[in-house]
C-alpha cells in the first residue's frame, strides 16, 4: 500500500465522521443541485448540448497538433509569446525566469488548476516574489496554507464563521456577524491593493481557440478580468488539451460549462484575449505569454483507451455528484484534481503505483458518467485504471490468495457446496462462542460498521431441492 | 521569453502527431445549435427578461435628452468622484449635460484610476439569449468595464442580437482589432462563501444599461 493510499484511508475515516463538514458539504451540494436543475431547463435538449460539446472537444484532441500550432501562430502574429513545457519544471522555470528578467515583485493570479498542478506559486515565492491568489475561494485557502478543496469552489469546506476568524487573524479585519457581504468587501479591499501593485498577472484558460488565436477565460468575480487588464505582463499557464477548433464552438461550450459548473446560463465574465494591448488601446498588458503545459497529458493521448480523458473542461460536475466525494471531501484525495476525474487523471499522470488506489474511491454507481458535459466515460476509465493498477503488480497478497481460492472453489460444484457448508458451520461456531468481531470472525470487516447478517440454515441448493418444484 | 525551447516544442508535438496519426472512426455528425437551445421569438423582450434575472439595471429612454436624464438618475446614487468615459462623441454629448460637480476622465487619456466611481461606455451589441453585453477593448479599454464599482453602458435597441452565436460571429468578423473582447452578464459576483451569492466581488457592483429607442 502506498503512503498516499494509507493517507487517503486515514483522512476518509476522519472526514466521513465529521458532522460539521458533512453539514457544510450537504448544504453546498444541495444549492448546486437546485441551480443546475434550474439551469438545464434553459436548454431545449441538454443531451444534444452534451453531444455537441463532446464532439467539439474530441475534434480538438484528435487534431491537437494542427489546432495547437494554428493557435500558436495566431498568438505570435498578434505580438504574443508561446512557450511549450514538457513538465512542471520547465513551465515554472519559464515563468520564474520571465518574472526575474522583468523585475517582478508582486504577482496576481486568477484561478488556474494547472498552476496548482505544477506548484507555480511556491516556485515564484522561492525567489522572493509575493503571489496573491485573487479568486475569493483561492484567496481564502491560500491564507490557510491549504490546497483548493474543489476545482470550482475552492473554499467549499469552510463556514463563514471560520472565514471571519481567518480574516481577523490574517488581515486584521474584524468582520461583523461573519456577514458574507462584509467578508467579500474585506477581501476586495485587500486584493485591490494587490491588483494595482502587481507587475505580472497569471491566469489559466478555459479554452484556447485555434481559428482566432484567443484565450477564453470564464470568471464570475471579475478577478480574471483584473488579472489580465491591470498588470503590465499577462502570462497564461494552461494545458495543451484546452484547444478547440473554432470561436463559434463557444456558443455551446460557454453555456454548458456554466450550467455544469454552477447552474448559471453563462459565466458573468466570458472573456476572450488575443494578445497584448494593441496600438491605440487605452490600457492592457504590454506583454502576453502563453505557456502550454504537457506534464503527462501526451501519455493520456498516446493510449487510445485514455485519450477521451483530455476532453475534460474542469466543470466539477463529477465531483459534485460523486457519493464518495460528498462523504470524504476534496482534501482527502491528496491530489490537485479530486473526485472521479482526479481519480483517473492522477494515477495516469503522476504514477499508477502511488495513486492507482484512487480508482477504488468509487462505488461504480456511474452517476458521474450521466452528468459529464463532454460525455467522458468516467466509470470505464476508473475500471481500466484498476485493471492497469493490478497489472503493474499492485495487488495485495491477501486479495490475490482470496481470489485464487475462490476460483478453485467455484470451479467445481461439489467443492463449492462443501466449502459453503464449512463456512456456515464455522461462522455458527464463532458466534456461539461469542467471538463475533474478533480476529477469528471472518465477517468482522462487514460487521464493523453494519449489523450482522442472520446465518442461513441451509444453502440455496438445499432450499431448491425442497422447494424448487413447487 | 527569449530563451529557446524548441526541443520541448518538438518533443511534445512529435508525441501528439504520433497519437493523432492513429486511424479513428468518423466524427459524429454535428448537432445543430437550434436542437440545443429553444428559439428566441422576441429578442428585445428576452433581453429585458434576462437582464432582470441577472440583476442588470435597465433604463429605457427616448431620445438624447431622455438618455442624459437616465444618466443623471444613475449617477445620483454614485458617490462623488471621477467618472471614466469612453472617448466617443455621442458619450461626450451625454456627459456634457452633467453638472460641473462631476469630473470626467476620457479613455484617450489612459487607463482608469482605481478610485474611479463609475464608467460610461458603448457596447458592440447586446445578447438576448443571456442578457449579456458584448464589449471589447475598443469600448474604452479593458479596465473601463471592470475597475469602477459601477459600469454604465449606453446603447440602442437595434443593437440587440438574438444569441451567443451571433455575438461570437461579430467578434470574429467585426471586432478583429481589439486585444480583448467579451460578454458581460450582470455585475461581478461570487458564491465562494457557503454558496451565498454576493454582488460586487472584484468588479462592478452595478451594471446599468441605458437603452435608447
Amino acid at each position: 500500500m502506498s503512503a498516499a493510499s494509507q493517507e487517503f484511508l486515514r483522512k476518509a475515516i476522519i472526514k466521513s465522521a465529521d458532522l460539521d463538514h458533512r453539514a457544510l458539504i450537504q448544504k453546498g451540494m444541495l444549492s448546486y443541485d437546485l441551480a443546475v436543475a434550474k439551469g438545464k431547463l434553459r436548454f431545449a435538449d441538454w443531451e444534444a448540448a452534451r453531444n455537441r460539446c463532446s464532439a467539439v472537444k474530441a475534434e480538438g484532441i484528435a487534431n491537437l497538433a494542427k489546432y495547437l500550432t494554428e493557435f500558436e501562430q495566431r498568438v505570435i502574429e498578434r505580438g504574443g509569446h508561446v512557450h511549450w513545457a514538457e513538465n512542471a519544471g520547465q513551465a515554472n522555470e519559464y515563468v520564474v525566469n520571465l518574472a526575474r528578467a522583468r523585475n517582478v515583485k508582486t504577482v496576481v493570479k486568477s484561478k488556474s488548476m494547472v498552476t496548482e498542478e505544477i506548484h507555480l506559486a511556491s516556485a515564484l515565492e522561492k525567489i522572493g516574489i509575493t503571489v496573491w491568489e485573487t479568486d475569493l475561494g483561492e484567496f481564502i485557502v491560500q491564507l490557510r496554507n491549504e490546497p483548493p478543496y474543489h476545482i470550482v469552489t475552492p473554499a467549499m469546506h469552510l463556514s463563514r464563521r471560520q472565514i471571519a476568524d481567518l480574516f481577523r487573524d490574517k488581515l486584521g479585519e474584524d468582520v461583523k456577524d461573519a456577514d458574507p457581504v462584509r467578508l467579500v468587501a474585506a477581501a476586495r479591499v485587500a486584493l485591490r491593493r494587490a491588483f494595482f501593485s502587481a507587475e505580472m498577472g497569471i491566469s489559466g484558460a478555459n479554452f484556447l481557440v485555434a481559428d482566432s488565436g484567443m484565450v477564453a477565460i470564464s470568471t464570475n468575480e471579475g478577478n480574471g478580468r483584473l488579472t489580465t487588464s491591470i498588470p503590465r505582463i499577462h502570462v497564461v499557464v494552461t494545458g495543451i488539451e484546452k484547444v478547440i477548433p473554432r470561436l463559434s464552438d463557444l456558443a455551446a461550450l460557454w453555456p454548458v460549462l456554466a450550467t455544469s459548473g454552477t447552474g448559471q446560463p453563462i459565466t458573468t465574465y466570458s472573456t476572450l484575449i488575443r494578445g497584448p494591448r494593441a496600438a491605440g488601446e487605452s490600457d492592457g498588458p504590454e506583454e502576453f505569454h502563453v505557456v502550454l503545459v504537457d506534464n503527462g497529458r501526451t501519455e493520456l493521448l498516446a493510449n487510445p483507451e485514455t485519450e477521451e480523458v483530455l476532453q475534460c473542461i474542469r466543470c466539477g460536475a463529477c465531483l459534485n455528484i460523486c457519493p464518495i466525494f460528498r462523504q470524504v471531501g476534496g482534501h482527502t484525495y491528496g491530489t490537485t484534481y479530486p473526485g472521479p476525474i482526479g481519480s483517473i487523471y492522477t494515477p495516469r499522470t503522476a504514477g499508477l503505483s502511488e495513486w492507482g488506489h484512487l480508482s477504488y474511491a468509487c462505488s461504480l454507481c456511474t452517476a458521474c458518467k450521466g452528468v459529464c458535459p463532454v460525455k467522458i466515460d468516467l466509470p470505464k476509465q476508473l475500471l481500466i485504471t484498476r485493471r492497469d493498477f493490478i497489472a503493474t503488480g499492485n495487488v495485495k497478497p491477501a486479495e490475490h490468495a482470496g481470489f485464487a481460492g475462490f476460483r478453485w472453489a467455484s470451479a467445481d460444484a461439489g467443492r463449492f457446496q462443501m466449502l459453503g457448508w464449512v463456512g456456515r458451520k464455522a461462522l455458527a461456531v464463532v458466534r456461539a462462542l461469542g467471538l463475533s468481531g474478533t480476529v477469528l470472525d471472518p465477517m468482522r470487516v462487514w460487521t464493523k460498521y453494519r449489523s450482522p447478517i442472520a446465518l442461513p440454515k441451509q444453502s440455496f441448493r438445499e432450499w431448491w431441492r425442497k422447494n424448487g418444484n413447487k | 521569453m527569449e530563451t529557446s525551447n524548441s526541443s520541448a516544442r518538438e518533443n511534445i508535438l512529435a508525441r501528439i502527431r504520433k497519437a493523432n496519426a492513429r486511424p479513428r472512426s468518423a466524427p459524429a455528425p454535428e448537432v445543430p445549435l437550434d436542437a440545443i437551445f429553444p428559439p428566441i421569438p422576441d429578442p428585445r423582450r428576452r433581453f429585458l427578461d434576462e437582464c432582470a434575472g441577472n440583476m442588470t439595471e435597465i433604463f429605457l429612454s427616448v431620445g438624447a435628452a431622455g438618455s442624459a436624464e437616465a444618466l443623471e438618475t444613475i449617477l445620483a446614487t454614485v458617490p462623488p468622484g471621477e467618472i471614466y468615459v469612453q472617448d466617443d462623441p455621442e458619450l461626450l454629448a451625454l456627459v456634457a449635460a452633467l453638472g460641473p460637480w462631476r469630473k470626467a476622465r476620457l479613455s484617450s487619456e489612459g487607463a482608469p484610476a482605481e478610485s474611479t466611481q463609475a464608467s460610461l461606455t458603448l457596447a458592440h451589441a447586446f445578447v438576448a439569449q443571456t442578457g449579456s453585453i458584448l464589449t471589447s477593448s475598443a469600448c474604452g479599454g479593458r479596465g473601463a468595464s471592470i475597475v469602477p464599482p459601477c459600469h454604465i453602458v449606453f446603447g440602442r435597441g437595434h443593437q440587440i442580437l438574438p444569441d451567443i452565436s451571433s455575438a461570437l460571429a461579430r467578434v470574429q468578423n467585426k471586432i478583429t482589432g481589439a486585444s480583448y473582447a467579451g460578454l458581460i452578464t450582470g455585475s461581478s459576483r461570487t458564491a465562494d462563501i457557503e454558496k451565498i451569492l454576493v454582488q460586487g466581488a472584484h468588479g462592478p457592483r452595478r451594471l446599468a444599461v441605458i437603452l435608447e429607442g
